[in-house]
């Protein structure tokens, strides 16, 4: 391994790397480094409407992540996180609009409905996977959009909300609203749940025998299928589960966040949370530490938008690098031990 | 005389290990040179380095002609015909079209010129496998080389296959090429070789003639002391563990047709074959991998040594310990509540380690790093860690040295004398005639015949292998 490609796999010499590229982003963008930088971060972590606003994002791109996570780890790749999230979005909303009853169970109703609804999504693709070998690529981003057709011709008609100006759902009953986490700010206990579910993730992958099954049937599916597991079942259950995460957090959006469903609600999360799994290694808790990082440029990009005049595109340009420079970094890890023995 | 390739002072290290540590050779025209040694002597990593694949650390390869390597695993294009094979870049040409005719007579005469008999227009994933080799050598014949470098050429050859190739290789070194063949079959050494080099741990411990030495000599010095004797055959009680009758499943060459078979508990049962005589399906019709009509009855556990380690048997990311736990785990005994009991896994990855002498650094370490010996030994303990009734054995010493070889097949015979029903699937004969009670021939997935240990006859089952009577 020569010197240049030893820098560019180490953790410092990526990180150092991404400084660099976004800078250069931002000088392209007309603008100093220096600015830009100061402006991203006040703006993310500022203050505390800021920190709130940071934390919202992390929340938002959390749940995908987690969900794209699982599906990931079983050597599934689902890119429909979006849609997952929207029709789980949809479902809670829908609901939570004509619900009568007290607010923790209705709240309850609400994310067991949005998990139904994500993970009936995911579940198509993977019947059709494990029906008809379709590839759960393309099943999963197809479902993309016809989720987000599907969503809007259902709150243009019959879901629409009597008084609702445009595509959205009636706003919910406060009693409905997720408890806040910071007060004065949007921030809801939605954290929480991301954070909690990330740890039961991780405990479920290192110890449980459904873990066990999950990453062998990635790893190795031919090892895996002999060692008795049912790999069609598998992939079924591994893209309902993932998608009834993502589905939950599109819930929580709903609940927690906007009051109810409105078919703006995600502008692009679900996508987003693909590079925070692959970014966080497919681990959960390096994930929560990813979503953070990337909810501080979702949030602080407006802000430098705003006071430094660098687009928010920008923000865009720097997500697409930061995968870049990890997608190189892991090229080269590979092309390093292929010279092994 | 000149030498035709000569290496001086080879040295090549990868992380960890040195593979190849000053090591000097000389190959002479018209010699058949052998170089034997256990896994991870350094016998593949010198042939790369002589063959170009790999650079050296320090030592220099001096060859004067072209260097011509034949595979193990074959590399060839199975969709593609024998002559487009064996001309691959270097088709002859008219303009800007490929002069087929002139192609099918330049493969024809190489064909004829070493006595290798062929089909020109044959596609080659058609062909047997034995005759795939052939395309194989025919290409690296066609560049003419001054030195060729055979990797384990007989592997998957039967045993007819494997005098006329011999024949062919003796006619090609009669003519002044040197060779060199890779292999671990050492009655293959003293049969055909004139000179032999054995490896150990990277170094040159012995070079030889062949008539100066034994079968006992060579793995001696390859072992670096005595092969472990394999264990002894005890009377056992018979009881029916398995029964198959009118199996019928798979499709094309590799289908089984009415294919019958009766192992019992306190005995081995053989299966002598050529790869590709439906091997596999039956060893996937047993595990209830695919579907099948027939009668298959099975009683008590089972325990399943795959044939192919890396793919089948086991996930090369994983540890030691994980991997014990692959195929164990929806047991029981595997669970402590939710959760895999990891204690007890440590424990069986412990005892399966002991007992097949798997050396590894730590349990903990990827079972990639670990070399293929000692990834064979850790699949062919986890398969009998439970006492299994019933023990599906394919090639369970495959690419595995001396040694190891014989503390793998002192386990089966173990297993057996405590009361297991053993299958041993494998393309070694002599494996077959060591261990098996009983052998079956297996050709064109049907049985052509069977015999008892007291009426083995080498080669009326050498025959029927290839499939005449």
């Amino acid at each position: 391994m020569n010197r240049s490609s030893r820098i560019v796999a180490g953790p410092l010499g990526a990180i150092v790397l991404i400084v660099v590229l976004m800078s250069l982003a931002m000088i392209v963008a007309g603008t100093s480094p220096l600015d830009g930088f100061r402006a991203l971060f006040v703006g993310a972590l500022g203050g505390r409407n800021e920190i709130g606003e940071t934390l919202v994002a992390t929340t938002a791109l959390l749940f995908p992540a987690l969900g794209i996570c699982l599906a990931f780890r079983a050597g599934l790749f689902n890119i429909g996180a979006e849609g997952q999230l929207l029709i789980g979005a949809l479902c809670a909303g829908a609901l939570g609009a004509v619900l009568t009853v007290p607010g923790p169970i209705g709240i309850t109703l609400m994310l067991i409905a949005g998990a139904i609804g994500g993970g009936a999504w995911g579940a198509i693709a993977g019947w059709m996977k494990a029906r008809f070998g379709a590839n759960e690529i393309i099943a999963t981003l197809m479902l993309n959009f016809v989720a987000a057709a599907f969503a809007l011709e259902l709150v243009s008609g019959p879901l629409k909300g009597p008084l609702a100006a445009g595509a959205e759902t009636a706003w919910l009953d406060p009693k409905y609203w997720l408890p806040a986490l910071l007060p004065g700010t949007r921030l809801s206990i939605a954290l929480l749940f991301a954070l909690a579910l990330a740890l039961l993730l991780q405990w479920v992958f290192a110890r449980t025998v459904f873990g066990y099954d999950l990453r062998a049937s990635g790893e190795a599916p031919e090892a895996a299928r002999r060692s008795g597991i049912n790999l069609g079942r598998l992939t079924w259950l591994a893209l309902t589960l993932s998608g009834a995460i993502a589905g939950v957090g599109g819930a929580t959006i709903v609940s927690g966040e906007l009051h109810r469903f409105n078919t703006q609600l995600s502008p692009g999360y679900g996508f987003t949370a693909i590079a925070v799994a692959l970014v966080g290694d497919l681990q959960p808790l390096w994930i929560c530490l990813a979503a953070f990082g990337f909810g501080i440029l979702e949030s602080g990009g407006l802000a430098m938008q705003a006071s430094a005049q660098v687009p928010k595109d920008a923000i865009h340009v720097i997500e697409g690098l930061i995968i870049l420079v990890l997608a190189a970094r892991r090229y080269v890890a590979t092309r390093v031990e292929g010279t092994l023995p | 005389m000149e030498p035709a390739l000569t290496l001086r002072g080879i040295r090549k290290a990868f992380p960890g290990v040195v593979a190849v540590d000053g090591v000097d050779l000389d190959l002479y025209p018209g010699e058949i040179h052998a170089l034997v040694g256990e896994n991870g002597a350094g016998k593949s990593t010198l042939s790369a380095i002589a063959f170009g694949e790999l650079l050296p650390d320090a030592g220099t390869v001096t060859a004067r002609g072209t260097v011509g390597l034949v595979h193990q695993h074959f590399e060839l294009i199975g969709r593609l015909r024998v002559w487009q094979n064996v001309l691959l870049g270097r088709e002859p040409h008219k303009g800007w079209r490929i002069d087929e005719a002139a192609a099918r007579a330049q493969v024809l005469a190489i064909a004829q010129r070493n006595g290798l008999p062929i089909d020109p227009n044959a596609f080659v994933d058609t062909l047997p496998i034995g005759v795939q080799q052939r395309v194989e050598l025919l290409r690296e014949l066609d560049r003419d080389p001054a030195v060729l470098l055979l990797d384990e050429p007989t592997a998957a050859l039967a045993p007819a296959e494997i005098e006329s190739f011999f024949a062919t290789v003796v006619q090609l070194a009669a003519r002044g090429t040197a060779i060199m063949i890779v292999t671990h079959k050492l009655q293959e050494v003293i049969a055909y070789a004139t000179r032999v080099t054995v490896m150990r741990h990277g170094k040159v411990v012995e070079r030889t003639l062949t008539s100066a030495t034994s079968i006992d000599a060579i793995a001696r010095a390859m072992v670096g002391g005595e092969v472990p004797p394999v264990a002894a055959r005890a009377r056992t009680e018979l009881t029916p563990r398995l029964h198959v009758k009118d199996l019928c499943a798979g499709r094309g060459a590799t289908q089984l047709n009415d294919f019958f078979l009766d192992v019992r508990g306190g005995e081995i049962v053989g299966i002598a074959g050529v790869e590709g005589n439906g091997q596999s399906t039956l060893a996937d019709a047993l595990a209830g991998l695919i579907d099948y009509t027939g009668i298959i009855e099975r009683s008590g556990t089972m325990g399943i040594i795959p044939q192919d380690r890396q793919r089948e048997a086991l996930v090369m990311n994983w540890s030691l310990v994980e991997n014990t736990l692959l195929g164990r785990q929806h047991r029981k005994a595997a669970r402590r509540g939710l959760e895999l009991d990891r204690v007890r896994a440590r424990v069986d990855t412990a005892a399966i380690c002991e007992r097949l002498d798997v050396r590894a650094a730590n349990f903990d370490v990827a079972v990639r790093t670990l070399s293929g010996g000692n990834q064979q030994k850790l699949v062919v303990g986890r398969a009998l860690i439970d006492e299994p009734q019933f023990v599906l054995a394919y090639n369970p010493t495959r690419g595995v040295d001396v040694g190891a070889a014989a503390l793998v097949q002192s386990r089966l015979m173990e297993a057996r004398n405590r009361g297991a029903a053993v299958l041993l699937i494998s393309f070694e004969l002599d494996e077959i005639l060591a261990l098996a009670d009983h052998v079956i021939v297996m050709y064109r997935g049907a049985v052509l015949g069977s015999f008892d240990r007291d009426a083995f006859d080498r080669a009326a089952i050498g025959r029927l292998m290839a499939g005449s009577a």
